[in-house]
């Protein structure tokens, strides 16, 4: 077995579990592999780069659909932490790490300090998310990796909140702290459990259509 | 080996032999190919046709070594790639892949950047060409394909004949000995299918190798061989000089093809010419749709749709043809309050969708209208295979019954019912996403008619089908014609139109004289280059300057500061060359967001003298300064980002990025395959966008909303939506992972580049200037 081929082995299994017997078995390990040999001779093939490449453009998409949750105007809430944390499940956590940082480059120009955060918090999401389902290749195991990764990425918010809202707003570190529990909490929680429910929601359509990529 | 008589370029030269091929995409359950033995000889233009799931594709990929097969032997160019028993040789694949190149069916996910001159030297700079090398190659093949006047272009906004014609001379570029074509005008309009074919045509002439793999018959005419598949073998091998060859066990239509008539439209009627008043009043067949003094401007400003009036009768089938751009899917969309007309009004069956009131003003239809409107209407967007998301095709199709609140029996009869009519009852406990693409496309419809709509309005319902699902398509809408279903169908097969519609008409193009058509025409798709002092600075220190300048920004705390932050971006903003509205255009959207902070700034801020009190909020002259100097200071951060943004092009920016990130190749990060993420990323954006909004349509017309309803049903609305994007969105990935191969692309390659960086002396003033600011500011 190619390298390539046991990492997209890697990807199968890591979001469709019940594919590996398919796919895996030993039997019929040289039918259906297709490959030249020439593009995925390395850790990125053009599979690969092609998928990253979609991944963060799905996620720039999603970065630009926002809206607010919570009565608090100024806080948005925007899907881009659901395709984190798919690409995450999908293709490890590097991927997860570059759909993360490169998926809010355009809103560097935008919104710096904003951007920055932005990403912040979708690495810490995604990447704790990733590492764990790595270990704990079950419905499970992706239950518990969003759980830490949605509480890692919290308090990262928060933290966050604390250096940057100054620079937006002119308060002092304790009026932002004081804001932390009527406000910022509710809002990170509120966005965590969306992210969580609906990538749960379609965990299973989706690793379906993955594992389907050969 | 015998020799072809009838054909002068041809030779006896193999340029691709493949025997006994066996291919199979369920290890060995089916075959896609079944020993399939195909010599290929140079300078031939061969032809593969066949239904869809024949093998063309697969056969089409082996010879142009994308992919091995299962067994058998291929030699292609006279490398031996593949053999039963070594299996693929990785060395030999590399070195005939040089030599061939593919274009696919989707003109959009050949695409790897946004300028058209890049897009071609894409390949030649994996080839390692050197950079003179390039620019004549880029100069030949863009002639070739009658583009040379777009080589600044952005491609994705190219029209869809265009983006084909940039994607073969993407493949030109490298100087194929073969040029192997999987369906290229399957997504075309006629007019963009007749430039491709002549494209064509003069390749073969020039002695190029052509394996085309089509649907339609009139394409085969200038074939040398035409080779026939079925169930994965191939059946015969024709002459087309003998007859021109249709497919077997179909009956087919006689079309007319490649006719200036159905070019154009030609002597169809326009939507829109018919007389009106000249109904008589009070017959018996009332109006389904009415439509009148419709008017519709694109955001960017294009007036699509110009004072357009028509009915369609209750019951009557409404063909629409004409060009693309012409705006018959934007038609269809309003018809289905999909999108916002900018003037006139429109009624589909009984519903006002959009009214013009007394005062003047349009008004859409409310919450109420809308439900009723959802009930009665179907919609078939443009590939509606696309919007399959649920586990099983049965649930699929019930979506759609189910938003319309019936209890489960009814919902089950009409799934039946649906199924039934479109021949797929056997499909109903299968993933929608095992399914080939024609089941798909069957399923979608079963799911719209489901809803048992009186008025159907299907957007190009058969596009890029084989003879066997479009008869299918064809037989459901005479059923629904004889239950009195009111259809408006848009197509570009005339042949279809005549046979199905009461009326055909064309759409009438309300900017026909702008339009792109062949070679030299001024489109909206050229950009307008910056050449001002900003626009031609290095990338790589402009990206780096801006930053720097845009964080400094937020140091600013004083007047004085605010005063040089200002002065600086004025002076960045004139040495840009650009407009201040142009640049207001692209802030306004932040301006609310500044208000608000201002907002908050003025009562968070308790020092300085009281200016007013309301309670216990009191505003103060500190709380005035801070609100100014804040919003001040990021409307300036928001503007320099604008016009970088606005003085930068995509491809500039991964360039720079690339450069900027070449220092860490030596820690080990891929960085040439990070910028061609990114680069990649940017450009698929836009078609993302619009997939996703086409998505989101699509449901909506099925009652989905995601904004109404309980949790339940909301969450399921949603998922409807977000399921078929990855779908969209994993399928681009397929193709464009073919598209990079085709090109040659592979990790770690030494690629030469066709833009190079030459940073001057403006780019050190640049940097003098920014360094200069920053200083003030920490010093005032």
């Amino acid at each position: 077995m190619s390298i390539s081929s046991r990492i997209r082995m890697q990807a199968i299994r890591s979001v469709a579990p019940e594919a590996e017997g398919a796919a895996g078995s030993t039997a019929n390990a040289k039918l259906g592999s297709h490959s030249t040999g020439v593009a995925d001779s390395g850790r990125w093939s053009t599979r690969r780069i092609a998928m990253y490449a979609l991944f963060v453009a799905l996620a720039m998409v999603t970065s630009f659909i926002e809206f607010p949750i919570t009565p608090v105007a100024w806080l948005k809430y925007d899907p881009s932490g659901i395709v984190c944390l798919i690409a995450g499940f999908a293709y490890g956590p590097s991927a997860a790490i570059i759909v993360s940082v490169l998926g809010f480059v355009p809103h560097m120009f935008a919104d710096p300090w904003g951007s920055l955060m932005a990403v912040l918090v979708a690495l810490c999401l995604s990447v704790p998310a990733s590492l764990i389902y790595r270990k704990i290749r079950s419905r499970k195991g992706a239950a518990l990796g969003i759980l830490a990764g949605a509480v890692l990425a919290i308090v990262a918010a928060l933290l966050g909140n604390l250096v940057i809202t100054p620079i937006y707003a002119h308060m002092s570190y304790a009026a932002v702290a004081a804001m932390i529990l009527p406000i910022l909490l509710p809002f990170n929680l509120a966005k965590m459990a969306i992210h969580a429910v609906v990538t749960f929601l379609i965990y299973k359509p989706i690793s379906n259509l993955l594992a389907k990529q050969q | 080996m015998s020799t072809m008589p009838d054909s002068p370029q041809q030779s006896t030269t193999p340029a691709a032999e493949l025997s006994h091929i066996r291919f199979s995409y369920d290890h060995g359950s089916t075959w896609a190919l079944d020993d399939v033995s195909l010599t290929v000889y140079a300078g031939e233009r061969l032809c593969l046709v066949g239904p869809n799931g024949s093998g063309k594709s697969t056969l089409a990929r082996l010879i142009a070594g994308l992919t091995a097969p299962d067994s058998g032997a291929i030699t292609l160019l006279g490398h031996t790639v593949y053999t039963s028993s070594a299996g693929p040789n990785a060395a030999e694949y590399r070195a005939a892949r040089r030599g061939i190149g593919m274009v696919f069916q989707n003109p959009e996910d050949q695409i790897v950047t946004t300028v058209v001159e890049d897009d071609v030297a894409f390949g030649p700079e994996n080839l390692g060409l050197e950079r003179s090398h390039i620019g004549e190659r880029i100069e030949a093949s863009l002639t070739a394909v009658g583009l040379a006047s777009h080589r600044a272009s952005d491609p994705t906004r190219m029209s869809g004949g265009q983006q084909q014609r940039a994607a073969i001379a993407g493949m030109l570029a490298m100087n194929p000995a073969i040029l192997v074509l999987d369906e290229p005008t399957a997504m075309l309009d006629e007019t963009a299918r007749a430039e491709v074919m002549t494209v064509l045509d003069r390749l073969q002439a020039r002695g190029t190798t052509i394996v085309h793999v089509t649907h339609h018959a009139d394409e085969t005419l200038h074939a040398d061989r035409i080779v026939h598949m079925e169930q994965g073998r191939i059946i015969e091998i024709a002459n087309p000089h003998d007859a021109p060859c249709p497919e077997p066990g179909v009956v087919q239509t006689v079309v007319p093809v490649g006719t200036s008539d159905s070019v154009t439209g030609g002597n169809l009627p326009l939507l829109g010419d018919q007389a009106l008043d000249s109904e008589p009043a009070g017959t018996h067949a009332s109006a389904a749709i009415r439509v009148e003094h419709l008017q519709y401007r694109y955001g960017s400003g294009r007036t699509v749709i110009q004072n357009l009036s028509f009915h369609v009768m209750q019951g009557e089938t409404l063909a629409i043809m004409g060009a693309n751009g012409s705006g018959k899917s934007t038609l269809a969309k309003l018809l289905c309050a999909l999108g916002k007309p900018t003037g006139g009004s429109i009624e589909v069956s009984g519903v006002p969708v959009s009214q013009v009131t007394r005062a003047g003003k349009l008004r859409g239809a409310n919450r109420e209208q809308l439900m009723q409107l959802r009930s009665r209407v179907g919609y078939v967007m443009q590939h509606p295979e696309h919007q399959l998301f649920a586990d099983t095709v049965a649930d699929d199709v019930a979506y759609g019954p189910r938003n319309q609140k019936l209890d489960e029996a009814q919902v089950q009869t009409r799934v039946g019912d649906a199924l039934k009519a479109l021949h797929i009852e056997h499909l109903a406990n299968r993933s929608p996403f095992d399914l080939s693409g024609g089941q798909q496309r069957l399923v979608a419809i079963a799911g719209v008619v489901a809803c048992q709509p009186k008025v159907l309005i299907m957007d190009e319902p058969t596009a890029s089908l084989d003879m066997r699902a479009k008869a299918r398509i064809h037989e459901l809408i005479r059923t629904l014609q004889r239950q009195g279903v009111t259809i408006v169908m848009i197509t570009h097969d005339r042949a279809e139109a005549f046979a199905l519609a009461d009326r055909v008409t064309c759409m009438p193009d309300e900017h026909e004289t702008v339009r792109e058509t062949s070679v030299d025409t001024n489109g909206s798709s050229k950009p307008v280059r910056n050449h001002s002092y900003v626009g031609r600075l290095d990338p790589r220190m402009k990206m780096v300057g801006f930053l720097a300048a845009m964080f400094t920004m937020f140091a600013v705390n004083t007047p004085a500061q605010l005063i040089l932050g200002a002065a600086v971006t004025f002076g960045i903003i004139t040495a840009a060359g650009i407009h201040p509205i142009r640049l207001f255009s692209a802030i306004h959207p932040i301006l609310a967001l500044l208000a608000l902070m201002s907002l908050t700034n003025l009562i968070v801020v308790r020092t300085g003298s009281t200016l007013v009190s309301l309670g216990p909020l009191s505003i103060t002259s500190d709380g005035v300064m801070i609100a100014v100097l804040y919003a001040c200071r990021f409307a300036l951060v928001i503007i320099l980002g604008a016009v970088f943004l606005q003085t930068t092009t995509p491809t500039a920016m991964t360039d720079a990025f690339e450069s900027l990130l070449h220092p860490l190749q030596r820690l080990g990060m891929h960085t040439q395959e990070i910028a061609l993420v990114m680069s990649l990323a940017l450009r698929f954006i836009p078609t993302l966008t619009g997939e996703t909004k086409s998505i989101i349509d699509a449901q909506a017309a099925r009652g989905g909303s995601v904004e109404t309803g309980s949790l339940g049903q909301r969450v399921k609305a949603m998922s409807a939506i977000i399921v078929p994007v990855f779908a969209g969105t994993l399928r681009h990935a397929d193709n464009l992972s073919l598209a990079l191969d085709a090109r040659c692309y592979e990790e770690g390659i030494t690629r030469t580049h066709w833009r190079v960086f030459s940073p001057g002396p403006a780019d050190a003033l640049f940097a003098v200037i920014i360094i200069a600011y920053i200083a003030a500011i920490v010093m005032l």
